[in-house]
């Protein structure tokens, strides 16, 4: 053999068999493991998964015991709501140092203050001012509104009230949500606006207010500004929806603004012949006292008010508000 | 660094070229602020439809089309008064579009970017010619299409059809097409330096025609000029300004001045001597003729046949402030700025509801958003005034009647929830933003299937108060579709699609828009 050069057919040395098919050989032995290892998986998309999700934070404070309705009038908003609070002993009683505050106005509309479509924009200030004062963290004023969200907020003057006050504003469209289960038989798993998802303590300070199928607004149906997503599926169980809510979101305190309130053609109003001024403010730690007063404003019998009778029998307070009422 | 650059940067110190990209950079730079800002709410709306109004195109298709100079076109005029002196200027210096093809082109390099094959001159790029002719004849008929193609409103159209619904998260349908476009035109500049400028731009071809009669452009000095052809190199208009420079393709860019080892060629006031000429356009006369004659036919086609304006559809709902549609055809330029302004996402660019005549022209889809109460931005940012700026109050309704109205909501019985499967829902009725509510409920006791009685508030619609805001459909919970939706009809700015025999007067104290 020697002399002769190799057959360049049949001459395949150990080097060039693997550095001409090993290659090759390389990348198909790469994909068959792929294949073997991925073959008949799940794929990457799926529908979202809402086992095991976390409920609600309970933002109440222990040991109050039964619950409490103090009412406070006169022409400063500001003043009212420190007044009816000194009743309960001051803001301190609830909020402590270092806590993460949440405020959940209703802030749902392009409105200004007069038209009383949505919270006064004093009264969330000085909520802000007592809590920042009390040693809170930081207060997140927060709502999901109905119309454009910068607006609701500008024009309602609770942003720039807030946050001249020192709190920060968050919407749906400023701050994430968070998707908790809320229980009960019709909402269950829904996305809540991250900042009251995350919060230490939390309080409602609805406005009063008519409204076509529950008939008044107030503290519950509030919450309905807690939530994103297709909360508009909620009114076809209203009653239901309003009272569960209320059961998965428990407050602090329910603060009721009932400065001005809204008489007709609530929840967006926008007449001013809609608008009665009250200038009152209550607070309460029953929130279903707190509906049931605001309710008696619109001369609304509890008993009329099938999402308040819902409530009660879910033991979220009581509907007989004038047992508890206390004047400040 | 390439050796005429070396060159010239010793022996000026600065080259030209240099204080033309520093332009370039700072009006690139204002497009994007003045974009971001309009997009994210932050600026006034007047402020931000400068730019598109800076654009000589869009006042001449209004012009043309609605015998008007609106709100700040007449900038565009005075760029092309400008064009008449010192070239087009606009081209090299200003346009973001031609800004941006030149990024597109340093990113491919500059075997592509710097090369006399790339950047001689070709006959077919005259097809601008032709294109602006058909656009121009189009517009003095009434049909202003001239923002297809015209560069500001195509470069401002992309990003607000499909660059902003990206941020605010709002679905656009329709705005991939403006995407594509601008996509296509940068793309083709990866291929050939400025290729739309070059061959389609409608806008550098009406300041081209202008441009020949600059008395201030790139001339050479024979003697001293020794033929070197450096100056080819990298021309950004593929004007030649070595042999008989073409000033009306000329975008002024400096590139040769700097590129000419013998300081031969030089931008100012042509000599008392030289003859104010330049070659011909490659249009003959029979072409133009042609062109026109072409034009003025497809039109009343594009008219009866396009399903546009001879052939309204109901869901072409315009903008609140939108003038009759005839005027509004004739000035809205497609820029998008309305879409760019809007807070909910609620207008898109048309992509076959309103037909050829509408295409890409602003229609209002309440699913994705709806028309705020208090907003008037839309308005306030349009730059041909196709859209005129109403009082706020003038389309909310409060206390009664609004006097501007974009439609009229209907109900769909077959899908509302009362109405067709006897449950409880009114979320439309408590939406609706009107004062008294346009929308309102009838109680009525229903027999359900099991032969119990439901006690249903099924929704109506008054459509006296209904102002065509949108919010109910945009939140009525029946899916993809919703069971309350609104129409044209009804639409204050025009008497013939009335859905009322007599429109009653707007509420006592609403304010007058102003004319």
């Amino acid at each position: 053999m020697r002399g002769q050069p190799p057959d360049p057919y049949r001459a395949v040395g150990r080097r060039q068999l693997l550095t001409r098919w090993g290659p090759a050989a390389l990348a198909a032995s790469a994909l068959a493991v792929a294949g073997t290892l991925l073959g008949g998986r799940e794929g990457r998309h799926r529908a979202p998964d809402d086992r095991a999700l976390p409920s609600p934070r309970d933002w109440r404070v222990a040991g109050e015991g039964r619950g409490r309705l103090v009412v406070a009038g006169g022409p400063d908003p500001a003043a009212n709501v420190r007044r009816a609070l000194s009743a309960f002993g001051g803001i301190e009683r609830f909020v402590s140092r270092g806590e993460k505050v949440v405020l959940k106005p209703n802030c749902a509309w392009d409105r200004t203050p007069e038209q009383a479509a949505n919270t006064d924009p004093q009264l969330v200030a000085e909520l802000a001012r007592l809590c920042l004062a009390a040693g809170a963290a930081r207060v997140v004023v927060a709502d999901s509104t109905c119309h454009d969200p910068y607006r609701c907020f500008e024009r309602s003057g609770i942003a720039p009230a807030a946050r001249a006050a020192g709190a920060r504003v968050e919407h749906q469209s400023a701050g994430g949500v968070v998707r908790l289960d809320l229980g009960g038989t019709v909402l269950g798993p829904w996305d809540v606006l991250a900042a009251i998802a995350e919060a230490d303590r939390v309080i409602n300070v609805p406005i009063v207010k008519h409204h076509g199928l529950a008939r008044v607004t107030v503290g519950m149906k509030n919450w309905m500004g807690a939530v994103t997503g297709p909360r508009s599926a909620m009114h076809q169980r209203l009653p239901q929806a309003t009272a569960e809510l209320a059961a998965a979101l428990r407050p602090t305190l329910t603060v009721v603004d009932a400065t001005r309130i809204l008489v007709s053609g609530g929840p967006t109003g926008g007449a001013l012949s809609s608008v009665r001024a009250l200038d009152q403010v209550a607070v309460s730690t029953d929130p279903v006292a707190a509906d049931a007063w605001g309710a008696s404003l619109l001369s609304q019998q509890p008993d009329a008010l099938s999402h308040l009778g819902i409530a009660e029998r879910l033991g979220l307070g009581t509907t007989d508000w004038r047992s508890i009422l206390e004047t400040a | 660094m390439t050796p005429m650059a070396a060159s010239s940067t010793r022996r000026f110190g600065f080259a030209w070229r240099h204080a033309r990209m520093v332009s370039q950079a700072l009006w690139l730079a204002a497009f994007l602020v003045l974009f971001g800002g309009l997009a994210a709410s932050l600026l006034r709306g007047e402020l931000a439809s400068v730019l598109v109004a800076l654009d000589p195109l869009t006042a001449a298709g209004t012009l043309l089309a609605d015998c008007t100079v609106p709100r700040w076109t007449w900038l565009g005029l005075a760029v092309l008064a400008i064009t008449a002196f010192l070239g087009r200027v606009f081209c090299g210096w200003i346009c973001p579009l031609g800004t941006l093809q030149q990024l597109v082109s340093w990113l491919a390099g500059p075997t592509r970017r710097k090369a006399v094959e790339a950047n001689r001159y070709r006959p077919w790029f005259a097809a601008k010619y032709v294109v602006a002719a058909v656009l121009l004849v189009w517009a003095a008929l009434g049909a202003n299409h001239v923002g297809w193609l015209d560069p500001l409103p195509l470069l401002h159209r992309a990003f607000a059809a499909a660059v902003r619904p990206l941020w605010i998260g709002v679905p656009s349908p329709g705005g991939w097409v403006s995407f594509a476009l601008l996509g296509a035109i940068l793309l083709a500049s990866a291929w050939m330096p400025r290729c739309f400028c070059r061959a389609v731009c409608p806008a550098g071809a009406l300041m081209g025609v202008v441009a020949r009669l600059a008395p201030v452009r790139i001339h050479r000095a024979a003697e001293s000029c020794n033929d070197c052809k450096l100056c080819l190199f990298a021309c950004q208009g593929a004007d030649e300004p070595l042999g008989r420079h073409r000033v009306a393709e000329c975008h002024v860019c400096l590139n040769c001045l700097d590129a000419c080892g013998q300081q031969s060629l030089f931008y100012g006031p042509l000599p008392p001597a030289a003859p104010l000429a330049s070659p011909p356009l490659d249009v003959g006369r029979r072409q133009i003729v042609t062109t026109t004659v072409a034009a003025l036919a497809a039109a009343p086609v594009l008219r009866v046949a396009g399903s546009g304006l001879a052939a309204r559809a109901h869901d072409v709902i315009r903008p609140p402030g939108a003038l009759v549609e005839e005027a509004f055809l004739a000035r809205c330029v497609t820029c998008g700025a309305c879409m760019a302004a809007c807070p909910t996402g609620v207008l898109r660019s048309d992509l076959g509801r309103s037909g050829v005549e509408g295409l890409f022209s602003p229609v209002m889809d309440m699913r994705r958003g709806w028309c705020e109460p208090s907003c008037v931005r839309c308005m306030e940012v349009c730059p041909t005034g196709a859209l005129r700026v109403v009082d706020p109050r003038a389309k909310q309704a409060i206390g009664g009647p609004a006097e501007i109205r974009v439609g009229t909501a209907f109900l769909d019985h077959g899908r509302c929830l009362p109405w067709a499967m006897g449950t409880a829902c009114i979320v439309c009725e408590e939406m609706c933003p009107t004062s008294p509510k346009a929308v309102w409920l009838e109680t009525v006791e229903h027999r359900a299937r099991d032969g119990t009685t439901v006690v249903l508030q099924r929704p109506y619609v008054d459509p006296v108060l209904c102002t065509g805001c949108g919010l109910c459909e945009n939140r009525c919970p029946t899916g993809q579709q919703a069971a309350i939706r609104v129409s044209s009809v009804g639409e204050s700015r025009d008497p013939r699609n009335r859905l009322l025999h007599r429109q009653p007067a707007a509420a006592k104290g609403a304010v007058s828009p102003p004319s």
